[in-house]
């Protein structure tokens, strides 16, 4: 390998890092200075004084900006859990279990799952208030997972592709029946398949904004995203709580992606790859 | 047919028919049956309690839309903004893929960088970007102003083609993490032989991109390029989160309009018209990108 | 010990014929072999017997009971695969307890039928591993036990041992043929070594395309083969083979002329073409000799290959190309004009068009 200057290289990583890192770092800042720190001229680039006023303010007066990140928690857990169940069964059948026509269910499903979320509100929101499932977490939890079920099953079909076979045919053989074989084979050993999937599920199912909009109507049962976002009314934004609540609904998902990001990027890459 | 298959293959079927169903059912409820469902709106009239019942009134909502501006402007504004935000964010991925392949130290907390804005909520993300922008008390304004670049602030989000721009960045900023992973793993599946075949043919770095790197990476590119093109015609909380389709409707997608149509304006079939034929530009999408998948085995 | 029978046994995939009309009775404690190049059908066949891959066409008995559409489980029949297929998650112990967990066998019995076999493949020290931490051999016993704990009636392989070494090959192989001799139970076994087959096999069937080319002791198959693909397909390096041709006084010539022969040792009918088959260990080969006998003629070393104990001439006889094999020491080299004799007894012949062999 031939030395080839460094400087640049580095200069150009530094500031791809910073951009990217660059609006949730003014965020945290905001979050930190006092509301006359916020609209100070000339403007407070740290701050000055620091406080955690806008934390203690959070916990303590405004209780429904944590209820919006437990709903999301909610949701978000429901419908990976039901994803992964549910699309691994089907992943497993369509890969495994010689169903006839595998490809053109998995062409169809890959088609489905490219409709606009918007395409669907007039009928799912009629739908969900006929049942009374609006401004319910089974109701966000279905549609969400009717959302992300495409994809898990596809990473999951492809993740039980790379399986060798003869492992399950030796159950077979031993004894145990097709539902045996998927619990107790088939799971354990595409355990890093299911986290994968999972995380990523569990990250879409967070951000989802459409659905989580519409059919949550009541402000008491709002997701993060959305909570946050109408949090101020028609009128002033109180930029000092809003960027508060934001750092606290964002912190979830930058640890998960800084522990799992091996697995995420992982999962992404594999699941644009087909 | 079916009585001549054994019943060993015929316990299989039945299990995968078992495993199959559940996810069928939550795809139909969820996905298949509300757009035949809106179809169905989209031709007639009817409330949404279903206290109003449905009459027929064939094409009159896709007369109304061909004769409305406003829908032909978040059409124009949608494709606008997918023509735009792209091709940038397909340079910006290119970019960093070919950045983060190569070897430096801290790799991994650049690659981190790199997927937070792709693993944060768009909502959000786009609050952060509008506090950015905001005119009187945004760290853009408060950067360009006391260095002196301008003397006034600039209305990053209030003028109408500034607008635009501003929100294309966000989604440039968004997404173009997510091509540069694709790429990246394409870049990382090219064999290093062809490289030092390359060199021993006298190839320059630019050369080596172009000849070698570049048509290698075709595949995953167009995959990237159409998934994310899918995206942003339904761009729906980058506008209402950021201008909500301001200045007047400069930044109004097609899904913000149907959805301001059907739950703002309470123009249930009408809206259902518009979700129609975003469904089928989007679907056209779909199906090329499937026919490109074909292609590829 | 129990017998199989395979009563015209089929099996297609949408048009695809993989096995077509096998038919054949497996004898008790036989040793079978299913050999022949790849994708001939052997592993379907073999998957067929295990209940793997359901039978399209014909009848399978074990024990005299009909199985088409009994459940693996319930066969009486335990598989070795190629790969092992082993639990990686699960223990040796739980690898081989596996079958007789699910079938409520008591613990205390399982203890000590595991244990026992265990030991009969050495396996005691490695019972609380991982698979992962067994060498290829090891897992390979590993998966032999787990066949064997079941006592099963009838055993089934899919080339077994086509992971190992060569090295270690040859001594799994052995111990195979211990184990069978020990345990007498009835064993399939897939393969595409000949040598394989050779050695372990009771009788070998030979497939070529989905059907049945020969089935026969190793003896039978080497000394008499079916056909001509057979005969291509038995014995390394592979048969000669000569196209002659009748000539008016009923001498057979090949087309360049070079070879002729007096007779045939087999009635070849009216026919005035047939294929000629000609081992190459059965092509004696003297250096400097002169041809005398009429089945003796003239040829020229055109380029010799050392193996060891053996090497390899290609011959030129005229036109004629034939590859001999001799002892590796102070054979002729390229150049040398050599004579060789052919035996009458030792000669295949072949029907031109249809390639069966033609015998008296
Ligand atoms: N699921 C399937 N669908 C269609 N054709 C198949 C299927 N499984 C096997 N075949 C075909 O059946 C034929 C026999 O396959 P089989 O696996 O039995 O070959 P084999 O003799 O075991 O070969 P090898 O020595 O390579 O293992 C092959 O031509 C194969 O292509
Ligand atoms: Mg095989």
């Amino acid at each position: 390998m031939t030395k080839r200057p460094r400087f640049g290289l580095y200069a150009l990583v530094i500031l791809s890092v910073v951009i990217s890192f660059l609006p949730i770092i003014w965020l945290v800042l905001t979050s930190l200075k006092t509301t006359e720190g916020i609209y100070a001229w000339p403007p407070q680039y740290l701050p000055d004084p620091f406080t955690l006023k806008n934390y203690i303010n959070i916990f303590t007066n405004s209780p429904e900006l944590l209820l919006y990140v437990l709903n999301s928690f909610i949701v978000a857990l429901g419908c990976t859990v039901v994803a992964l169940s549910f699309g691994g069964m089907a992943g497993y059948a369509l890969s495994r279990l010689g169903m006839r026509r595998a490809g053109v269910l998995m062409v169809f499903i890959l088609a489905v799952s490219m409709f606009p979320p918007v395409s669907l509100l007039p009928s799912l929101f009629q739908t969900f208030l006929n049942l009374g499932l609006l401004n319910t977490y089974t109701g966000l939890i279905i549609a969400h997972t009717g959302l992300f079920l495409p994809f898990t099953v596809w990473m999951l079909a492809s993740y039980f592709a790379t399986l060798p076979p003869e492992i399950e045919e030796a159950a077979r053989m031993d004894g145990m029946g097709f539902f045996r074989i998927f619990w107790s084979i088939v799971i354990p050993l595409s355990w890093p398949g299911f986290v994968a999937t999972g995380l990523i599920v569990f990250i879409f199912s967070w951000n989802e904004f459409p659905l989580a909009l519409v059919l949550m109507t009541q402000n008491a049962m709002r997701t993060a995203p959305v909570g946050i976002s109408l949090y101020p009314g028609e009128y002033a934004f109180p930029w000092e709580t809003i960027s508060t609540a934001t750092v606290i609904a964002i912190v979830p998902i930058l640890i998960i992606t800084a522990i799992f990001q091996k697995q995420i990027v992982g999962g992404l890459t594999a699941g644009a790859g087909k | 047919m079916t009585n001549m298959t054994s019943p060993l293959d015929r316990r299989r079927h039945l299990t995968g028919m078992a495993f199959i169903t559940p996810t069928m059912a939550v795809i139909i409820a969820i996905l298949v049956y509300p757009i035949l469902q809106s179809i169905v709106l989209s031709f007639g009239q009817s409330s949404i309690d279903g206290s109003e019942p449905y009459s027929f009134v064939g094409l009159k909502h896709y007369a109304t839309l061909a004769g409305n501006e406003r829908f032909w402007n978040s059409l124009w504004v949608t494709l606008v903004f997918t023509g735009l935000s792209i091709p940038l964010e397909l340079a910006m991925g290119i970019g960093l893929a070919v950045l983060l392949n190569e070897h430096f130290r801290f790799k991994g907390i650049a690659r981190l960088a790199v997927l937070f804005p792709w693993a944060l909520p768009t909502a959000l993300n786009t609050l952060m970007w509008r506090w950015m922008y905001n005119t009187d008390y945004g760290l853009f304004n408060a950067a360009a102003l006391q260095s002196g670049i301008v003397d006034r602030p600039i209305n990053w989000l209030g003028d109408e083609t500034l607008a635009m721009g501003s929100m294309v960045v966000v989604a440039v900023w968004k997404t173009s993490s997510f091509m540069a992973l694709i790429i990246l793993a394409g870049l990382q599946s090219i064999p290093r032989e062809l490289y030092e075949a390359g060199r021993m043919d006298g190839m320059t770095r630019w050369q080596e991109f172009r000849e070698i790197t570049l048509p290698l990476l075709k595949g995953p590119i167009l995959v990237a390029l159409i998934v994310r093109s899918m995206d942003a015609l339904r761009t729906f909380e980058l506008p209402f989160n950021l201008t909500d389709g301001g200045p007047v409707t400069a930044t109004e997608s097609l899904s913000l309009y149907a959805y301001k149509v059907i739950f703002d304006f309470i123009e249930f079939n009408y809206g259902a018209a518009i979700v129609v034929v975003q469904f089928l530009v989007i679907f056209a999408m779909s199906l090329l990108y499937i026919l490109t998948l074909r292609n590829k085995d | 010990m129990t017998e199989v029978k395979l009563d015209r046994i089929g099996k297609s995939y949408g048009s695809v014929e993989a096995v077509q009309q096998f038919d054949l009775t497996i004898r008790e404690g036989e040793f079978l072999v299913l050999l022949g190049p790849s994708g001939c059908g052997k592993s379907t066949t073999l998957r067929m017997i295990a209940g793997l891959e359901s039978i399209t066409k014909g009848d399978l008995m074990i024990g005299g009971t009909r199985m088409n559409d009994v459940d693996p489980k319930d066969r009486g029949v335990a598989m070795v695969f190629q790969n092992y297929a082993l639990y990686p998650h699960k223990t040796v112990f739980d690898n081989m307890a596996m079958a007789l967990k699910l079938q409520k066998v008591p613990a205390a019995e399982i203890q000590d039928r595991v244990g026992r076999t265990a030991e009969l493949l050495g396996l005691t020290d490695y019972l609380h591993r991982k698979p992962a931490a067994l060498s290829g051999g090891q897992r390979q016993r590993v998966a032999i036990g787990r066949a064997i704990v079941r006592t099963p009636d009838v055993f089934l392989f899919d080339e077994p041992l086509s992971n190992l070494d060569a090295k270690l090959r040859v001594k799994m192989r052995m111990e195979l043929q211990e184990l069978h001799d020990r345990l007498g139970a009835t064993s399939v076994y897939v393969t595409h070594d000949q040598v394989e087959a050779m050695t372990l096999a009771d009788r070998i069937v030979i497939m070529n395309g989905g059907v049945v080319a020969q089935v026969g002791t190793p003896r039978e198959v080497y000394d008499r083969p079916a056909d001509e693909f057979v005969a291509g397909f038995i014995g390394s390096p592979a048969m000669n083979f000569l196209d002659l041709m009748r000539d008016d006084t009923g001498r057979w010539i090949t087309e360049c002329g070079s070879l002729v022969l007096p007779s045939l040792p087999v009635d070849a009918g009216a026919r005035r073409q047939v294929r000629l088959g000609v081992r190459p260990e059965h092509i004696a080969v003297t250096a400097g000799g002169q041809p005398q006998g009429d089945l003796d003629y003239q040829a020229e070393v055109l380029l010799d290959e050392l193996l060891g104990a053996d090497a390899l001439l290609s011959l030129g006889v005229g036109k004629a190309r034939l590859l001999a094999r001799v002892g590796g020491t102070d054979h002729p080299v390229q150049g040398d004009r050599v004579a060789i004799a052919l035996t009458a007894a030792q000669l295949h012949v072949f029907d031109a068009d249809t390639g069966v062999a033609l015998r008296d």
